[in-house]
């Protein structure tokens, strides 16, 4: 609870990014099995239903049931064509992974695609930020060769070796649709509130199911470090993943063009800096005195925020 | 723990330098505890004397003696196979069962008796096998057998002096004025669940021979049971430390460790122990539930309890498993030591498997029909009241009527009312313990159906004065046992005919069934499933029939047929979280909402470890005007660190607000706003606050 305050601050208190466009690319591999092929290729193009309704996706949004490794390298050789650095690019791969203790591949319809050719597919794209999402077994084994600096790397088993079948990918699409994992309730779904959301969800599977966990998702985004099961500032990651709008749910306020308003605006950023910093001290602060200075902020915060909605 | 057939590399030195071993050596390591030296001195010599059956079986018995009974059993049928006729071997396998409480025990000992009629071991055995079963007529006479063989025998004399003190006659000829003596007599008291009792054996036991550590750990472990933790720990740690470390011993050490993990709530009458990870989430619905119960039973049984009553959750099953150990029986989901109630945590069972209410009920009415009898009561009848109890709660609650039950009434299994107790203290089939739980609790049913409550509470009176079965019956029922035998059994099958005698058919259409629905045949399901429901209508678990029907009839978008099936599940007793969940999403789409919460109210006492019931109860609860239950179910979801704290904390404060709390709708809002500062609907009620 502490870290998550502590990176929310962090967050907040980063400036506002602002992207021209994101472009999504979900591929859903082979299932093997009837079930599998049925629940991979369901949970594709569920993401891409989510994403094709939502207001930010601007029709970037491109889903592969059952893709091939040329399909893949066509899309993302498309995208590299269209993308400015100001873009972001969202990958999600979806099915059954392997790892031979060297490399890891995507299993797809004829040749699979190793995680070193996604990696030099994404170093063509000229969008700066970039979300890689492997929802498949192995993905552990992809985040040496995927990680990069500006680059989210999310994984649903934690190495190589955790060979079995996942179920990442089932609470991934529900965090995409589950309004409550929108966890600072400002209209976006980042990657790390869906990370932490479908982590949670998994966990909870297999701890209803009294089954022993064969995937533990991990995260990486310096491009530097090893990738973690929790997120936070005390380990360093999830920084860029806080700020990377996954997807937006709602109207988002964006910054009102009304002059008459930016005064509001203004107050209101004050005010949200003014919470952060006082939430960093909140260890150190009798709780009283924590709550009546937190109080009288927030309905402040309410205050402005009903000026600006009129 | 493997202590003794692994060599040790000194052992090994040892080995290679031993070459001409004999049993009295191996004998004298034993005597002195020095027990991995015997070990290999034993092996040298079955090594050297292949075809020599008494050297397994001694071997056996060290292995007996240091807590490995497998690798015991083992060498006790090797040396069978050798010798087919050695007593030894069959006594060896007599003492394997008799610690299992296997109802081969008996055949073994049987056995052994017959290859050497003089083996007095054996026949002190059966003496006590034979109280264990509760028969202490048989016990006393097997006890004189194993006299006569030798005026001495002082594990026979313990079990004839075990009798009298089990009938409150502390003045007996046969106090053998020996620790293993007293140690049984400890052991057999703790089986009639007479604890405080068996508790003052073991300790007479020590004060005669202080090194018997098998006494101390019974002690250890008895005084853990009822509460007294400071005194066992001292004991189970005295005898690891002097080298007594069997299962029980080294686990109820370690459980006590874990207690540290887990958060005490305290009122006049209860104590709560529940795991800190679960304990604010468990905290109100175990509370609200056992004061429930014990005024309930306050009333019924017509007795205040003296003191509060323990109730420990485990959501880890080994460690509520380590509180039965040693003990005969299932002891599968709850078990009571006097006034503490050890139980599995709804959140150690697979969702659905497990209604802790029903069981915590179950458990609870042992507390008060132990304490009204001064634990002088047969386990049929005892278990025989918690199973009438449970249903009494509520028709929908306790154990549904099972295939193991219905094949022991069908080949005629059930045992005679007399002979309950061997059912569930030495089962001589697998399933034979759940069918006795069974038979007993219809029993009870039965005389609370045809005499009325106040005859079962007369029988606890009597049981209490040390009165036997045989002699209750007929002194409240008016009959011999084996004329209400005829009576329960000719009123049980007539209930349970058309089940019974339409079982076999009842499975084959089942499996019919399930292949019409695998193929989506929806009407071909609704022809073939409506007539077997009734046939079986217990059966609730996966794969029923008020499943299949309600899949048919949503798929054919009949939605009422389908609530009405799921409705027929739910009041047969059916517990799938997933099905319930299902039934409240038909009846809230049918604008019935009421009656949607109160099917996710059930789940409150089936599987409460769900974010997302207390989400949906809570947010029914608040639009029917319920607001102190949307209270109660959304300081649930906050109890379980939910996925959106926001939210959460917005909907309790909701809640306190209609609820006419403002300070506390406050509170939760500035939590609310404290994990997401924009929240919209939680500043618009910031602002109505604050007007």
């Amino acid at each position: 609870m502490k870290a998550l305050v502590l990176l929310l601050a962090v967050a907040l208190s980063m400036p506002p990014v602002t992207y021209a466009a994101t472009y999504y690319l979900t591929v859903s591999g082979l299932g093997g099995e009837p079930d599998y092929e049925q629940r991979f290729g369901m949970w594709a193009a569920d993401i891409g239903k989510i994403l094709k309704t939502s207001d930010a996706a601007d029709g970037k949004v491109e889903t592969l049931v059952n893709g091939t490794r040329e399909q893949v390298r066509a899309a993302l050789e498309r995208i590299a064509k269209e993308a400015q650095p100001q873009d972001a690019v969202v990958v999600m791969l979806i099915g059954h992974g392997s790892f031979d203790g060297y490399e890891y591949k995507i299993n797809l319809p004829g040749p699979d695609l190793s995680a070193a050719e996604l990696a030099t597919l994404l170093d063509r794209i000229p969008a700066t930020r970039q979300l890689v999402v492997n929802m498949t077994s192995s993905s552990g084994g992809s985040i040496e060769v995927l990680r990069r600096p500006n680059r989210v790397v999310i994984a649903a088993t934690k190495t190589g070796t955790e060979k079995n079948a996942t179920v990442f990918a089932r609470y991934w699409v529900e965090a995409l649709r589950d309004p409550a994992a929108d966890t600072d309730k400002n209209d976006v779904v980042s990657a790390l509130e869906a990370f932490r959301y479908a982590d949670k969800k998994t966990a909870g599977f297999y701890d209803s199911q009294k089954r022993l966990a064969t995937e533990h998702a991990v995260l990486e985004d310096t491009g530097k470090g090893d990738a973690v099961r929790a997120p936070s500032p005390e380990n360093g990651e999830g920084q860029l993943a806080a700020t990377f709008p996954l997807l937006r749910i709602g109207a988002t306020a964006s910054a009102t063009k009304d002059p008459a308003k930016l005064e509001l605006l203004a107050k209101k950023e004050q005010l949200e800096q003014q919470i952060d910093k006082l939430k960093y001290e909140k260890a150190a602060m009798a709780p009283e005195d924590y709550k009546k200075q937190l109080g009288a902020l927030l309905l402040e915060l309410a205050r402005t925020q009903e000026a600006l909605d009129k | 723990m493997r202590l003794l057939r692994a060599p040790l590399p000194a052992i090994l030195f040892m080995t290679g330098t031993l070459c001409a071993q004999t049993l009295e050596q191996a004998e004298s390591l034993w005597k002195q505890h020095r027990h991995t030296e015997a070990n290999d001195v034993f092996r040298e010599l079955v090594k050297a004397h292949p075809r020599n059956a008494g050297y397994r079986v001694r071997w056996g018995r060290l292995y007996l003696e240091r807590f490995q009974p497998a690798d015991a059993a083992q060498l006790f049928e090797e040396a069978l196979k050798i010798d087919p006729n050695n007593a030894g071997g069959f006594l060896g396998l007599a003492q394997v069962a008799a610690e299992g409480f296997e109802s081969k025990a008996v055949e073994f000992a049987h056995k052994a008796l017959a290859a050497d009629p003089k083996l007095l071991e054996a026949q002190e055995l059966l003496a006590r096998l034979a109280l264990e079963d509760n028969d202490p007529k048989k016990a006393a006479e097997e006890a004189h057998r194993a006299i006569a063989m030798s005026p001495n025998a002082m594990q026979a004399k313990a079990i004839l002096a075990t009798i009298d003190w089990l009938n409150d006659k502390p003045e007996t000829e046969w106090d053998p004025h020996a620790g293993p003596a007293y140690e049984t007599a400890g052991a057999i008291f703790v089986l009639n669940r007479r604890y405080e009792e068996g508790i003052q054996f073991f300790r007479k036991a020590i004060e005669l021979q202080p090194d018997l550590w098998s006494a101390h750990s019974q002690l250890g472990i008895n005084l853990m049971r009822l509460g007294r933790e400071d005194e066992a720990r001292a004991q189970l740690e005295m005898c690891y430390e002097n080298g007594y470390k069997d299962k029980p011993t080294v686990n109820t050490l370690r459980l006590m460790d874990s207690y540290k993990n887990f958060v005490t709530y305290k009122t006049d009458r209860t104590i709560l122990r529940l795991q800190q990870k679960e304990a604010e989430l468990l905290h109100p619905y175990f509370e609200a539930e056992m004061q429930r119960a014990l005024s309930t039973y306050e009333k019924k049984y017509g007795i205040k309890l003296d003191r509060p009553v323990q109730v420990e959750v485990y959501p880890d099953h080994e460690d509520f498993a380590v509180r039965t150990m040693g003990m005969p029986g299932l002891g599968a989901l709850g078990v009571t030591f006097g006034y503490v109630v050890a139980m599995d945590s709804p959140s150690g069972r697979p969702p659905g498997t497990f209604h802790w209410a029903s069981t915590m009920w179950h458990e609870l009415s042992h507390v008060y029909v132990l304490t009204m009898t001064k634990h002088r009561v047969p386990r049929w009848f005892t278990e025989g009241l918690a199973v009438h109890e449970e249903t009494a709660v509520s028709p929908e609650w306790g154990d549904r009527l099972d295939p193991h039950v219905i094949a022991a009434i069908k080949d005629k299994k059930l045992l005679p009312v007399a002979e309950l107790d061997r059912g569930f203290v030495r089962p001589s089939y697998p399933t034979q313990v759940i069918v006795s739980y069974f038979e007993a609790g219809r029993i009870c049913d039965f005389i609370n159906r045809e005499w009325g409550w106040d005859k079962l509470l007369a029988m606890i009176h009597d049981f209490a004065t040390g009165a036997s079965t045989p002699d209750v019956i007929e002194k409240e029922l008016g009959m011999p046992p084996e004329q209400f035998d005829k009576h329960f059994l000719a009123s049980l099958e007539a209930e349970t005919k058309k089940t019974v005698d339409g079982f076999d058919d009842w499975r084959k259409q089942l499996m019919k069934v399930a292949e019409e629905a695998k193929a989506g045949k929806n009407d071909d399901v609704i022809r073939d499933a409506v007539p077997i429901r009734d046939i079986y209508p217990d059966y609730v678990e996966a794969g029923n029939v008020y499943q299949f029907l309600a899949d048919a009839y949503v798929a054919k978008n009949s939605k009422p047929a389908a609530i009405a099936e799921l409705e027929r599940f739910a009041k047969a007793g059916g517990r799938s979280p997933d099905t319930l969940k299902q039934l409240a999403t038909l009846l809230e789409e049918a604008g019935n909402r009421k009656e949607a919460a109160e099917v996710l109210d059930r789940l409150n006492y089936i599987q409460p470890v769900d974010e997302e019931l207390h989400r949906r109860l809570g947010d029914l609860w608040l639009g029917l005007g319920n607001a102190a239950g949307a209270i109660r179910e959304y300081r649930a979801v906050l109890a379980q660190a939910p996925t959106d704290p926001a939210a959460s904390h917005f909907s309790l404060a909701k809640a306190y607000r209609a609820y006419n709390r403002p300070g506390e709708a406050k509170d939760e809002l500035l939590l609310s706003l404290e994990a997401a500062p924009g929240f919209r609907p939680a500043q618009k009620m910031l602002l109505e606050l604050s007007r």
